[in-house]
C-alpha cells in the first residue's frame, strides 16, 4: 500500500504543469559574491514588477563561473526558463582554465551593470599622475609593483592592456595577484606595492578621504564625480568595462529569445532595478541586441589577445 | 630515528601502509610539479617550488614511518565494527548517488535511516519514513524560508505544487 | 567626550522594549541556525540577512548584530557536545570541549565559551569603538612579508601544541598542506593538482573538509566501536555551571584571547582561525596543567573561544574604518551596512557617526542578549547528548551534508565530504590527530601567498624576509619557539617523550 501511495506522489508531481513565465537563474558563484548579488537582485525585481510569477536563484559556485556555464550548457538545452549571470571575468577564466564552454555556447541576452577600473596610489606616493607612472614603467618594469584581484582577472587585463599601449612588454609586469575583498586595499594604502588597481567602487571612498590618488580611469569619457582623466586623455588607447550580464539557454528559439529579451529589458527599466542599482552603487550600463553581441565579441577578442600577450593563456 | 632493529619483531603493518600512502603522495605532487612552468616571475619561486618541498616533507616523513614501523614493532588495536561503518558510507553515497534525480529530501532520508541503522535502530520501514519527512522539514525551512539553494526532485516539486494552491 | 555622548545616545535607543525584542529574535535565529555543522557565521548571516530587511533601520541593525553574534556563538556549541564544529574558527575549541563534555563537564564547558565569548566581545567591542583609528594604521604596516613571518610563528607553536608524536603530528600536518595546493595557483593563475576537473580549481574548501573530518568521522568512529550501541550516555557528571575552580582557570584565557584575538583580527589578511590555534598554543604553554591538555583541559576552550569573539570585532575594525571587508562574514556584513545606505570608508565616523555608533551599541546589546539566552540554554544543550544515538547521529549527518550541498550542491564537493570522511575515520583509529590538517590547509596557501608576494615585491631579494622590523620580530620568536623544545628534549626530557611516541603506536 505504501507504495502505491508513493507511486502516486510521484505521478502528481511530475504533473504538476511548468510555468511558462516561471526562471531560474543561475549564479556560477558562492552565496554573497557580485554574481550572486545579481542574480537576487533580478529575482526581486522580476518577481516585485510581476514579469515573473517565480523565480529560483541557483548557486553552482567555481573556477571563475566555468563550472555554472558548463552545467547550464550541459542541462539547458533548449529551456526557456533559464537564465545564467556572467560577466566579464568569466570570459578570461574560460580561456585560463581552458574551459570546454564558452560564452559562444549560450544566448547573450543583456549587459546589465558594469564597472569601470581606476589605476591608484597612496596619497604620499612620489608618483604624482599616470604619466609618471608610466614613465616609471617604462624604466624597469620590475619595480613597478601592481596590486590588483586575481590572476587573469579584469585587473590583471588592464594593467596588461596598459603595459601594452605604453609600448611595454606586457610578460615584464610585476603584477601581484590579492583575493580581493579588501586585501589587495590594505596593500595600496599601507604602501606595500608601488600601484594598485580594482574597480572605480573599490576606491572611491578613500580618494574622497584623501588617502589615495586616482591617477586614471578606464572608461570613455571622464566620470562624474572623480577627479582623474581617462587613460584616453593620458595617450594610452585603453578602455574597458568590468561588466556584468545575463544569457539565456543554448538552442533556444528566437521567438522564445525575444521573449525573455523583452521580459529583462522591462526588468531593468523598471523602478525596483534601478532602485536596487542606487543602493547598491552599480552603474546602469544597460546594452542589448546586436550592440550587445558586437561589444561582447569585441571584448573577448581584446580579453584572448592580452590574456596571450601575458603569457596566461598558450 | 637511527637504531632500528629490523627482524626482532614484525613491523607494524597501519605504520607501513602510511609510509606507502605518503610516497605515492609525495611522487603524484612532484609529478605534477614537473608538469607546471617554470614561472616564477620576479619572485623567483613559482607555482611548482612549494609543491616540490611538500614532496620533499612527505617523502622524509615515509621514511621516518617505514623505521618506525620496523622498531616499534606490531601493536594492538580495538578491533572496529566493520557493518556499522559500511552503512554510514553506503547512506553517503547513496545521498550522493541520487541527491540531483529524487531530489533533497528523499536522498538525505535515506542517509537518515542508513546512519540510524548503523546505530542499531534496524527497522528501515520505520527510519526510512521518518528521515525523508525531517529531511524534507529542513527542506522547507532551508530552502523555503531562507532561499538556500537545495536540489528538489518530485517530493518537494508536490509540496511546492500544494503551497501554491495549484496541486497537479 | 564626543565618542561616548554618541555611544549613549547609541545605548539609549537600543533598550527601548521593541528593540531588545529584535535583539532576542535575531540572537535566537543566528543561534538555531549557527549551530548545525557546516553552516559558519558567514552562510548564517548570508541566509539570515533578508529576515532584516523590512525592518526600520535601528531595528534591523540590532537584529543583524544579533544574528552575527548567535551564528559565531552557535557553532562551539556543536563543536563542544558533539566534535563537529561548524567552521575553521571553532576547530580547537572542539580539541578540548568535547573531551570535557565526554567527561560529562559539557556545561562548564558552554559556559566557559559563552562567558568567555561575552567578556571578549564586550572588551574589543569597546576597543573599537575607542582605538580604532589607531589599530587600523598598526595593521596596514603589515606587509606580505610580515604576513609570512607571522605564518611561520604560527605553523610553529602550532605543530608543536598538537601533537604528543611528533611524526603523526607533521604526518597530518603535510597531509593538511598537500591538500592545499589543489587548484588554481592564485598568483600564476596555473592550475595544481586538479586533473581537469573544474570543481576542484578553486581549492578544497576548509569547511567541506573541517566538516567531514569532524563530523563524518567521528560519525563512523562512534559507529565501529564494539559496545556502541549500549554505551551509557553521560550528558552531566556534577554541576551544570562552572566550579570556583573553573573560573580561576578561566579569567586570564579570557583575557589572553582577546589581547590574542583583537588585533588579528583586526589585520586585513589574519583570520579569528589563526587567533585561536595561537590562543591554543599560548595556553597550553601557560597552563599549570599542561598535561590536562588533550584530556579536557578548560582553558583549551576558554582561550580560543574569547580569541575569536575578539577576532570578529576587531574584524570590524578594517570594514569600519577604511571599507575593508578582511573575512567572508564581513563581505556579507558589508552588504548588509548597504541597505541602511551606510557606506563604510574612510569617512564613515566622520558623515555618519549615528549609525555608527548605533551599530557599536547593537553590538554591545546583541552580545548581553547571547549571554541572556545561552547561559540557561547549556542545561537544555547538554541534553542534546541524550538523544539515542541513532536519531542523534542520524540528524547530525543530515545538517552536515546540508551545509556543504547547501553551499555548493555539486557531487563533486559531496564526494569529498565521503573521502574526507573515510581518511578522518582512519586517521582516528590509528592516533593521527584531526587538527593539524585543518591547520595546514588553512595556514599553507596564506604562507606561500604571502612569501611569493613579499618576493615578487622585492624582485627576488630575499633579505626583504627579515627587512622589517615586525618580520625579523616575528621570525626570531618562530626560531626561540622551535629550538627550546629540542634543547629541553636534549636535555633528558627527550627519554620521557620517546617512551610516550613509542608506547602509543
Amino acid at each position: 500500500m505504501k507504495h502505491t501511495l508513493f507511486a502516486g506522489l510521484i505521478a502528481a508531481a511530475l504533473a504538476v504543469p511548468a510555468y511558462a513565465e516561471d526562471y531560474t537563474i543561475i549564479a556560477p558563484a558562492a552565496p554573497g559574491g557580485g554574481w550572486d548579488q545579481t542574480a537576487r537582485t533580478m529575482q526581486e525585481a522580476l518577481q516585485a514588477e510581476g514579469i515573473s510569477d517565480t523565480v529560483q536563484v541557483q548557486n553552482v559556485p567555481g573556477a571563475g563561473g566555468t563550472v555554472g556555464l558548463a552545467q547550464f550548457v550541459a542541462s539547458g538545452q533548449g529551456k526557456a526558463d533559464q537564465l545564467i549571470v556572467g560577466g566579464y571575468v568569466m570570459v578570461g577564466a574560460i580561456l585560463t582554465n581552458a574551459s570546454p564552454v564558452s560564452l559562444a555556447d549560450v544566448t547573450p541576452i543583456a549587459r546589465l551593470t558594469g564597472e569601470y577600473e581606476a589605476i591608484v596610489v597612496p596619497a604620499a606616493s612620489e608618483i604624482k599622475d599616470i604619466n609618471g607612472l608610466i614613465e616609471a614603467l617604462k624604466a624597469d618594469p620590475g619595480a613597478v609593483s601592481w596590486a590588483g584581484g586575481s590572476a587573469g582577472g579584469a585587473d590583471h587585463i588592464a594593467v596588461g592592456l596598459i603595459a601594452k599601449a605604453a609600448g611595454v612588454d606586457p610578460t615584464k609586469i610585476n603584477y601581484i595577484a590579492y583575493s580581493g575583498g579588501g586585501e589587495a586595499l590594505a596593500a595600496i594604502l599601507g604602501s606595500q606595492v608601488t600601484a594598485g588597481i580594482s574597480s572605480l567602487g573599490e576606491f572611491k571612498a578613500q580618494a574622497d578621504a584623501g588617502t589615495l590618488r586616482i591617477l586614471a580611469v578606464s572608461s570613455d569619457e571622464r566620470i562624474e564625480g572623480v577627479d582623474a582623466p581617462t587613460l584616453k586623455e593620458a595617450g594610452l588607447d585603453v578602455s574597458m568595462q568590468n561588466w556584468r550580464m545575463v544569457a539565456a539557454a543554448p538552442d533556444i528559439t528566437d521567438e522564445q529569445k525575444a521573449a525573455i529579451a523583452a521580459d529583462i529589458e522591462k526588468m531593468a527599466q523598471s523602478k525596483t532595478w534601478q532602485d536596487a542599482l542606487a543602493t547598491k552603487g552599480w552603474a546602469d550600463t544597460y546594452l542589448a541586441g546586436a550592440d550587445f553581441q558586437a561589444q561582447l565579441d569585441k571584448d573577448i577578442a581584446a580579453i584572448e589577445t592580452i590574456l596571450k600577450d601575458i603569457g596566461l593563456v598558450k | 630515528m637511527s637504531g632500528s632493529t629490523p627482524g626482532t619483531r614484525r613491523p607494524d603493518g597501519a605504520t607501513l601502509v602510511v609510509a606507502v600512502i605518503l610516497a605515492v603522495l609525495a611522487v603524484v605532487i612532484w609529478t605534477d610539479a614537473a608538469r607546471l612552468p617554470q614561472a616564477g616571475g620576479y619572485a623567483g619561486v613559482g607555482p611548482a617550488d612549494v609543491p616540490r618541498w611538500i614532496a620533499v616533507g612527505l617523502a622524509g616523513l615515509s621514511l621516518w614511518s617505514a623505521i618506525e614501523a620496523f622498531r616499534s614493532g606490531k601493536s594492538e588495536r580495538e578491533p572496529q565494527n566493520a557493518g556499522p561503518v559500511l552503512w554510514i558510507v553506503g547512506g553517503l553515497a547513496a545521498q550522493l548517488a541520487l541527491l540531483t534525480t529524487v531530489g533533497f529530501s528523499i536522498a538525505t532520508g535515506l542517509l537518515f535511516a542508513a546512519t540510524a541503522r548503523a546505530f542499531g535502530k534496524r527497522n528501515l520501514l520505520l527510519t526510512v519514513p521518518v528521515g525523508i519527512a525531517f529531511a524534507l522539514a529542513v527542506y522547507l525551512i532551508f530552502a523555503g524560508l531562507l532561499k538556500l539553494s537545495l536540489p528538489a526532485g518530485p517530493l518537494e516539486g508536490l509540496v511546492w505544487g500544494l503551497f501554491r494552491g495549484t496541486p497537479g | 567626550m564626543n565618542t561616548f555622548d554618541f555611544l549613549l545616545q547609541g545605548l539609549s535607543v537600543a533598550l527601548d522594549p521593541m528593540i531588545l525584542l529584535y535583539a532576542l529574535i535575531g540572537v535566537t535565529l543566528g543561534t538555531a541556525v549557527g549551530v548545525l555543522p557546516g553552516i559558519g557565521p558567514a552562510l548564517t548571516v548570508a541566509l539570515l540577512l533578508p529576515v532584516t530587511y523590512g525592518l526600520d533601520p535601528a531595528g534591523s541593525l540590532i537584529m543583524f548584530a544579533g544574528i552575527y553574534y548567535g551564528g559565531m556563538y552557535g557553532g562551539s556549541t556543536t563543536s563542544i557536545l558533539l566534535n563537529t564544529p561548524g567552521e575553521s574558527a571553532s576547530i580547537v575549541t572542539a580539541l578540548e570541549g568535547n573531551k570535557m563534555a565526554r567527561a560529562g563537564r559539557g556545561g562548564p564547558a558552554l559556559a566557559t565559551a559563552a562567558i568567555g565569548s561575552f567578556i571578549a566581545g564586550l572588551a574589543a567591542t569597546v576597543l573599537l569603538a575607542f582605538v580604532a583609528p589607531t589599530v587600523v594604521k598598526l595593521a596596514l604596516v603589515f606587509g606580505p612579508r610580515d604576513y609570512f613571518a607571522l605564518m611561520v610563528l604560527a605553523f610553529v607553536t602550532v605543530s608543536s601544541a598538537f601533537g604528543e608524536s611528533a611524526r603523526k603530528g607533521l604526518i597530518s600536518l603535510f597531509i593538511g598542506l598537500a591538500l592545499a595546493l589543489v587548484g588554481i595557483d592564485q598568483l600564476t593563475g596555473q592550475a595544481r593538482l586538479a586533473y581537469g576537473v573544474p570543481q576542484l580549481l578553486d581549492g578544497i574548501e576548509v569547511t567541506t573538509l573541517a566538516v567531514a573530518m569532524f563530523a563524518v568521522g567521528e560519525a563512523l568512529f562512534v559507529a565501529g566501536q564494539r559496545n556502541a550501541v549500549d554505551d551509557e550516555v553521560i550528558a552531566v557528571k556534577g554541576s551544570v555551571w562552572m566550579t570556583a575552580r573553573d573560573w580561576a582557570r578561566s579569567w586570564k584565557p579570557w583575557l589572553r584571547g582577546t589581547i590574542i584575538g583583537f588585533p588579528i583580527g583586526a589585520m586585513p589578511a589574519g583570520g579569528a582561525d589563526i587567533a585561536t590555534f595561537l590562543s591554543y598554543a599560548t595556553e597550553k604553554k601557560m597552563s599549570k596543567h599542561p598535561e590536562e591538555f588533550g584530556n579536557g583541559a578548560i582553558e583549551g576552550v576558554a582561550g580560543p573561544e574569547a580569541a575569536n569573539n575578539a577576532s570578529a570585532a576587531g574584524t570590524l575594525v578594517p570594514l569600519l574604518t577604511l571599507g575593508l571587508p578582511t573575512t567572508a562574514t564581513a563581505a556579507i556584513m558589508l552588504a548588509g551596512f548597504q541597505q541602511f545606505g551606510l557606506q563604510p570608508g574612510p569617512l564613515l565616523f566622520a558623515t555618519n557617526p549615528q549609525l555608527v555608533w548605533g551599530l557599536i551599541a547593537s553590538l554591545l546589546i546583541a552580545n548581553f542578549m547571547l549571554l541572556v539566552l545561552n547561559l540557561p540554554l547549556i542545561g537544555l544543550w547538554v541534553r542534546l547528548l541524550t538523544i539515542p544515538r541513532p536519531w542523534l547521529y542520524a540528524g547530525i549527518l543530515v545538517f552536515a551534508t546540508l551545509g556543504t550541498i547547501g553551499a555548493n550542491p555539486s557531487p563533486v564537493e559531496l564526494s569529498m565530504l565521503l573521502i574526507f570522511g573515510v581518511m578522518g575515520y582512519g586517521m582516528r583509529l590509528y592516533g593521527y590527530p584531526i587538527a593539524p590538517v585543518v591547520v595546514g590547509l588553512i595556514l599553507g596557501p596564506m604562507a606561500e601567498q604571502q612569501l611569493r608576494r613579499a618576493l615578487s615585491i622585492s624582485q627576488g631579494d630575499l633579505t626583504t624576509l627579515v627587512g622589517s622590523p615586525v618580520s625579523a620580530t616575528l621570525l626570531a620568536l618562530s626560531a626561540i619557539a622551535l629550538i627550546v623544545p629540542l634543547i629541553l628534549r636534549a636535555r633528558g626530557k627527550g627519554a620521557v617523550l620517546n617512551q610516550l611516541a613509542s608506547d602509543e603506536d
